[in-house]
């Protein structure tokens, strides 16, 4: 057999195809050159003055390969986007991103339609490799079996218990089966009646689809379609498929895994009820430890006083870390609640100032604050907030070094109010800080030398964002890391609410201040 | 108006005993009851300045405790109410107690010095 010495990939044609065009551009100019010279030579031409001659044969001939290299461009334009559609579309790697038909000068060159074409072609054709689907395409071919197969194929969807759903790119929804959960808005309109987390709906898919993509799955395990405690409560794995330009651009398939999920659920139920009784030894040991501190201070020495402050520091530790499990637990299932009152960064931080500079003395770092008088107030759930700082700090101390400094800095920055944790421990490699904010992440680092649950900072992102702010971080490896919260001032919030635009992302106005629900997000 | 006298309505020993010796010794006249029965009773018998209700309690719950004081037929306007719990309610009943009591504070994040200074800012 020959052996196969030709491209065999789609994305290889085109450079092919390109080097042959310049080598014959090139070879042409210098066949042309040649033979007039030869033609000049014959008449005698050369004779008078052959220097210029010779000059202006060159140049004619640059100029010439110039020319023709920038009318090559111009004409193998369509072919090049067609070519790099056809590599998206039979799926081979390529770092180059797919024509979009909806870019303006498509639709201005007419090159839009030959695009869509193309893209809708691709989704059209059926695998042949699929037997079930050749013959399905056979029976759709002619008029009579195509009503009774269509028909019967309706049927056969909403008989089953998952959702199927296709969707238009306009992201209407054209077809959906019985058992795919629907809502109806005022105006007719339906929608998948789905619960996603805030930041990953389809839509946020589909976006980044229109951007990026031809064809593209994903998939959103675990949701749901009711708030806990509601009736018909239901868990989807929800898998979307996307096919560019189709008239079905996004197909739905909605798997129930009720019966699997709905015993996760008892289980978190579980933890948070765990956590909760644990408090009630928690309470006895700090409420204890407070009271004979207070009343041994006069006949302990020191060194026992520094037992009692350990012990205080390892309570209070242990309160903060069911608080974490807590909300954590409260975030997963959609309970959790920020109750947001007008109040100040300073007033916050007040709460945990005498345990935050007990943990740092304890543990020999030196913790200094920085909170201006001044900054602008903020709506702020203070429980929630301070355990976020507390989350901070602990951490700072965790990954610093014994005697070192750990600096909080607070400042005003336009409409916000940043508080910065700033430790030069260990830090952190970019691998480490990119994965950071995962629920249970730990790096290698630290799994195998820093106690931890991997669930601290997860939770402090999640408060941070139900305030309405955000958090950051900046980090050196073997230098230490700078932790950022930064908190819209009570006045974007209290006008962000006036403006009426305290839809499912914003707020809810309460008496004395607004709660950030999550039990009421309908995503 | 200080704070003087102070009712404490907690079933669990430890606690009750630690929030009588904390307030006492700040020279609060304290009187503490176990169930939610004897809870309301001393709280009608009695004007407390201050209850400080426990939620989970046997006989009658907090929540009905804090209706009886507060409900129309039985209205005690004098007595603050401070509700003390370690099982946050995520739904109305506990929007219902914050809307009717002066304060709905965590146990296991209030250790006594903070609760005098609680009830202080109260008073």
């Amino acid at each position: 057999m020959a052996v196969i010495n030709k491209p065999q990939l789609v994305k290889d044609f085109f450079p092919r195809f390109k080097r042959g065009a310049i080598f014959l551009i090139i070879i042409l100019q210098v066949v042309i050159l040649l033979s007039i010279a030869v033609a000049l030579q014959y008449f005698g031409f050369f004779n008078d003055n052959p220097l210029a001659f010779v000059g202006t044969l060159v140049a004619q001939s640059v100029l010439g390969v110039i020319a023709s290299l920038i009318l090559f461009r111009f004409v193998a334009q369509p072919i090049k986007h067609l070519l790099a559609a056809i590599t998206h579309i039979a799926g081979e790697p390529t770092s180059t991103t797919p024509p979009n038909p909806n870019e303006e000068h498509f639709a201005k060159n007419g090159f839009k339609p030959v695009l869509q074409t193309i893209y809708q072609l691709a989704a059209d054709t059926p695998n042949p490799l699929a037997e079930g689907e050749a013959q399905l395409n056979k029976a759709t071919s002619t008029g009579v079996i195509e009503t009774s197969s269509k028909a019967s194929i309706e049927g056969a969807l909403d008989a089953t218990i998952c959702g199927f759903v296709v969707m238009n790119s306009d992201r209407k929804i054209t077809y959906a089966n019985k058992a795919t959960p629907l809502r109806v808005d005022q105006n007719g309109v339906q929608s998948l009646d789905l619960l996603f987390n805030e930041n990953d709906t389809i839509d946020t898919w589909w976006d980044e689809c229109d951007k990026n993509a031809v064809r593209a799955e994903n998939t959103w395990p675990r949701i749901t379609n009711k708030m806990p405690n509601e009736e018909d409560r239901r868990y989807f794995d929800v898998i979307a498929s996307y096919n560019k330009g189709t008239s079905s651009e996004v197909v739905i398939t909605l798997i129930d895994r009720t019966h699997l999920y709905s015993v996760g659920e008892e289980e978190l139920d579980f933890i948070a009820f765990a956590a909760h009784e644990l408090r009630g030894p928690i309470t006895v040991i700090r409420g204890y430890l407070d009271v004979l501190q207070d009343e041994l201070s006069e006949v302990l020495q020191p060194d026992q006083k520094e037992l009692f402050h350990r012990l205080t520091v390892s309570a209070n530790r242990l309160s903060g870390y069911i608080n974490n499990i807590l909300n954590t637990s409260r975030f997963d299932r959609r309970h959790l609640k920020m109750h947001l009152a007008q109040t100040t960064l300073a007033d916050v931080y007040d709460t945990i100032r005498d345990d935050m500079q007990l943990r740092a003395s304890s543990q020999a770092r030196s913790l200094a604050v920085t909170i201006p008088d001044g900054l602008p107030n903020i709506a702020a759930d203070t429980a929630s907030l301070s355990e976020v700082f507390a989350n901070l700090i602990d951490n700072a101390i965790k990954y610093s070094n014994d005697g070192g400094v750990i600096n909080v800095i607070a400042t005003s920055k336009g409409d916000t109010v940043e508080i910065a944790i700033e430790d030069f421990g260990i830090g952190m490699p970019g691998n480490v800080v990119s994965n950071l904010f995962q629920k249970f992440y730990r790096s290698h680092r630290s799994r195998e030398s820093v106690a931890g649950t991997g669930i601290g900072l997860y939770i402090s992102k999640a408060i941070v964002e139900s305030h309405g702010g955000n958090i950051s971080v900046r980090s050196e490896d073997g230098k230490g890391s700078t932790f950022t919260v930064s908190l819209p001032t009570y006045q974007i919030v209290a006008d962000k609410l006036k403006a009426g635009n305290n839809g499912n992302e914003v707020l809810i106005n309460n008496e004395g201040g607004w709660i950030k629900n999550h039990t009421m997000y309908r995503g | 108006m200080a704070i003087k006298t102070i009712l404490i309505v907690e079933d669990d020993r430890f606690i009750g005993e630690m929030y009588v010796r904390s307030l006492k010794k700040s020279g609060y006249e304290v009187d503490w009851m176990v169930d939610g029965n004897d809870g309301l009773i001393a709280a009608r018998n009695k004007q407390y300045d201050l209850i400080l209700l426990d939620v989970m309690l046997p006989e009658r719950r907090g929540s009905e405790i804090l209706e009886a004081l507060r409900g129309t037929e039985d209205l005690i306007p004098h007595s603050k109410v401070l509700v003390l719990t370690n099982f946050e309610q995520d739904d109305e009943s506990r929007m219902a107690m914050e809307a009717r009591a002066d304060g709905y504070l965590i146990k296991a994040e209030i250790t006594p010095s903070k609760l005098l200074s609680v009830i202080e800012r109260l008073g």
